[in-house]
């Protein structure tokens, strides 16, 4: 997916002004609730995520031994393991694979990773029909349109506009049932099920010690495109490891309920390797591309490493006050919300992106949503430090000289009594021409960026010191 | 340099250590993971309890498996849920039955009630042993279980925490009957339920240090379902939309 993080500011004003997106966004709240209530439901909840973070801090620690470790096992069952640089490489390795072994389509089930690495135009390009198959995706695949969120991929449309969909790009009636839609969807995709050569996945999480993958679904794609095409890849970020078998409960509980509030999803499938000669059916081949894409940056900087920790479970989005007005295509790549506006960044150009790390309240919604207890504010402060500063990454200093300047004046003008009494003279007098009923509603140029969305109080007639004497003199 | 060279220098200079710095992980720390030597005897302590506890475990199961979605009964034997699976057949007017091979099921008790009703019931077993006919006879069984209206199935475990049954690979056993047919029969009997996901873990990691790891664990927790479409759950979107956890003892 080509990054489009410039355009955070009119992205966002389009989602706000669309009545259609803001009425679905508020349907968060659901997920929002059920996740609390899950989270009540669960022992110990604070001691699973301690030890989530435990786990996490010792596996990124050593996170080469335990690729290895991953890559060794995988190999023991039978499985090819490739390890990707960046994005295009891991889609390269895909395409390739699926060119060689004569496929022509292609099942997914939903994999943000994939979304990072433009899978499907790479295999649309190579003549070979890649299908997404969990419902919010294959939506989203017609529509020509990209993931709104994490987990629910096709949340900002009603179902009128799938009922549209479906009609103009599949040539079948208008449905004004989401249980036929989905009907309709089942027998569309069932076909395509049977038919394919390869299937591709994600991984939520790679064990280690058993070269195993796990896959969270609720739909059953993901035990069909394990399950029944000839060759099975999964595509996993190289943070998604654990060291054993022994760890899952504890991740699978924590994100699952954080995700969807349900206590399990439908279906939790894990994978070793491809079937084995006595099973009954399964794939003849397994796959693990393992995709590094820019995570080496964030476990390169320490202020940034816990990031990874992320499970991708979405509770942030919907706890977000931001995301939850401006949805998740503003932000402009695979991951919206608190954690893409730390993730999207570094994964891609951190001074594109520069208006994401400042498009959040600070307000801390998110790091109490995080199953895994991530310092998001911390990390959004971090960043915006570096960007007008630069001290870490001094490429992407943000140049605006206007606002260096303006700090410069208000730094000058604070330190002493007597620069702010002429300070405020100087105001009082200059914002004359602008300064309507106390406020000022348009500053002009250079600064007028800073009232297009606000205005400020204008400065008193009298100043606070002023009044303060005269009334203490009575 | 190749590729995966590259990739594992980044990865080292990423983590501040030196490029051809490639010993094993550190242990985990032990509090974090048992130790191998450990998990013998945590997986009997594990098989004590699903047996000194399986009345408990049991309505607990019923308890959770209601609530992720599972339609539950409960009888004495086998052959007391004959009026239940019957009922099952008549109200989706089937005609086509797979099943698997768990022992549960290989008696004939369950076929008999669904040739009572005249459905054609077939096990999902691959009994040819060269390799191009077990190719035929594995695609022959697709399609049958993807035209079939029923796969009944036994499980190697439930869990109590959450309401799922879990399958493994073994002979006579496909993944394909619990995820085609629209409806999912499970037997699950008395002392095959475990605690938690805890406990099921625990078991795969003994397998996996036996050397018996299968190459895959389904876990099973109601119908097949979404809310991608304006947050309204729909059930049967690709796996069965109707699943029915039948207790047995």
């Amino acid at each position: 997916m080509q990054p489009d993080t410039k355009n955070f500011r009119n992205a966002a004003a389009a989602a706000l002004a669309n009545e259609n997106v803001q009425a679905n966004l508020a349907g968060l709240t659901g997920f929002h609730d059920a996740r609390l209530d899950a989270r009540r439901q669960t022992p110990q909840w604070d001691d699973a995520s301690e030890r989530a973070r435990a786990i996490k801090a010792h596996t990124l620690d050593n996170l080469d031994r335990y690729l290895l470790m991953m890559e060794s096992n995988v190999k023991k069952t039978g499985g090819h393991v490739y390890f990707a640089s960046d994005a295009a490489a891991a889609a390269s390795y895909v395409v390739d694979l699926a060119r060689e072994k004569g496929v022509e389509l292609v099942i997914k089930s939903k994999s943000m990773l994939s979304e990072e690495m433009a899978l499907n135009s790479r295999l649309e390009e190579s003549g070979v029909e890649p299908v997404e198959t969990d419902l919010g995706e294959f939506i989203v695949q017609l529509a020509g349109e990209t993931p709104f969120h994490i987990i629910a991929p096709a949340i900002h449309k009603s179902k009128e506009d799938v009922s549209e969909l479906f009609r103009d790009k599949l040539n079948v009636p208008l449905y004004e049932d989401i249980g036929d839609l989905t009907r309709e969807a089942r027998a569309q995709l069932r076909q395509k099920f049977l038919a394919a050569g390869m299937g591709i996945t994600g991984a939520n999480f790679m064990v280690a010690e058993t070269g195993t993958v796990a896959l969270v679904t609720n739909e059953g794609n993901g035990r069909m495109c394990t399950s029944m095409p000839k060759v099975h890849v999964a595509i996993a970020g190289m943070e998604r490891i654990v060291p054993s078998m022994e760890d899952l409960g504890t991740f699978l509980r924590l994100l699952i309920r954080s995700a969807t509030g349900q206590m399990i999803s439908s279906y939790v499938t894990t994978v070793t390797g491809p079937r084995k000669a006595a099973d009954e059916d399964g794939p003849e081949e397994f796959h693990l591309v393992i995709v590094d894409n820019g995570r080496s940056r964030l476990l390169a900087d320490p202020e940034l490493r816990e990031a990874l920790y992320c499970l991708r479970c979405g509770a942030c989005l919907n706890a977000c006050p931001v995301y939850k007005k401006v949805g998740g295509h503003a932000y402009g790549w695979v991951y919206p919300g608190p954690i893409g506006a730390v993730v999207s960044p570094m994964l891609t150009n951190l001074s594109d992106a520069k208006d994401l790390p400042f498009a959040s309240t600070l307000c801390g919604a998110c790091r109490e949503a995080c199953p895994v207890n991530i310092d998001l504010p911390r990390m959004l402060l971090y960043m915006r430090k570096e960007l007008t500063q630069g001290e870490t990454y001094p490429e992407h200093k943000s140049r605006s000289t206007v606002e260096a300047a303006a700090m410069k004046g208000w730094r000058a003008s604070v330190s002493s009594g007597l620069m702010m009494r002429l300070a405020n003279a100087f105001g009082r007098f200059a914002q004359l021409p602008i300064a309507r009923r106390g406020r000022i509603n348009r500053l002009p140029p250079p600064l007028s960026g800073w009232t297009r969305a606000r205005s400020f109080p204008a400065l008193a007639s009298k100043p606070f010191r002023t009044r303060w004497r005269k009334r203490r003199r009575g | 340099m190749t590729e995966r060279d590259a990739f594992f220098a980044n990865l080292r200079q990423a983590l501040g250590r030196g490029a051809d710095d490639t010993a094993s992980p550190r242990p985990p720390d032990a509090s974090l993971t048992p130790a191998s030597h450990t998990v013998h005897d945590r997986a009997r302590a594990i098989l004590d309890r699903m047996e000194y506890d399986a009345e408990g475990l049991m309505i607990k199961l019923a308890n959770t498996a209601e609530r992720s979605g599972w339609n539950v009964a409960r009888f004495r034997s086998v052959a007391d849920a004959r009026g239940y699976v019957m009922q099952v057949a008549r109200d989706v007017e089937a005609r086509q039955a797979v099943r698997s091979s768990h022992p549960v099921l290989t008696d004939g008790t369950v076929d008999s009630w669904f040739t009572e009703l005249g459905v054609s019931v077939e096990p999902m077993t691959i009994s040819a042993t060269s390799t191009r006919a077990r190719q035929a006879s594995r695609e022959r069984l697709r399609d049958l279980a993807a035209r079939s209206d029923i796969g009944v199935t036994g499980v190697d475990y439930a869990i109590a925490e959450t309401g799922t049954c879990v399958l493994l690979p073994r002979a006579g056993v496909s993944r394909l009957v619990s995820l085609l047919p629209p409806v999912h029969i499970a037997f699950v009997q008395r002392g095959e339920v475990l605690p938690s996901l805890d406990e099921l873990f625990a078991l795969q990691r003994r397998d996996h240090l036996d050397g018996e790891l299968g190459s895959y664990l389904s876990l099973i927790s109601g119908p097949s379902r979404s809310a991608d479409i304006e947050y309204t759950l729909v059930t049967g979107v690709h796996g069965p939309g109707q699943v029915h956890m039948v207790l047995i003892g």
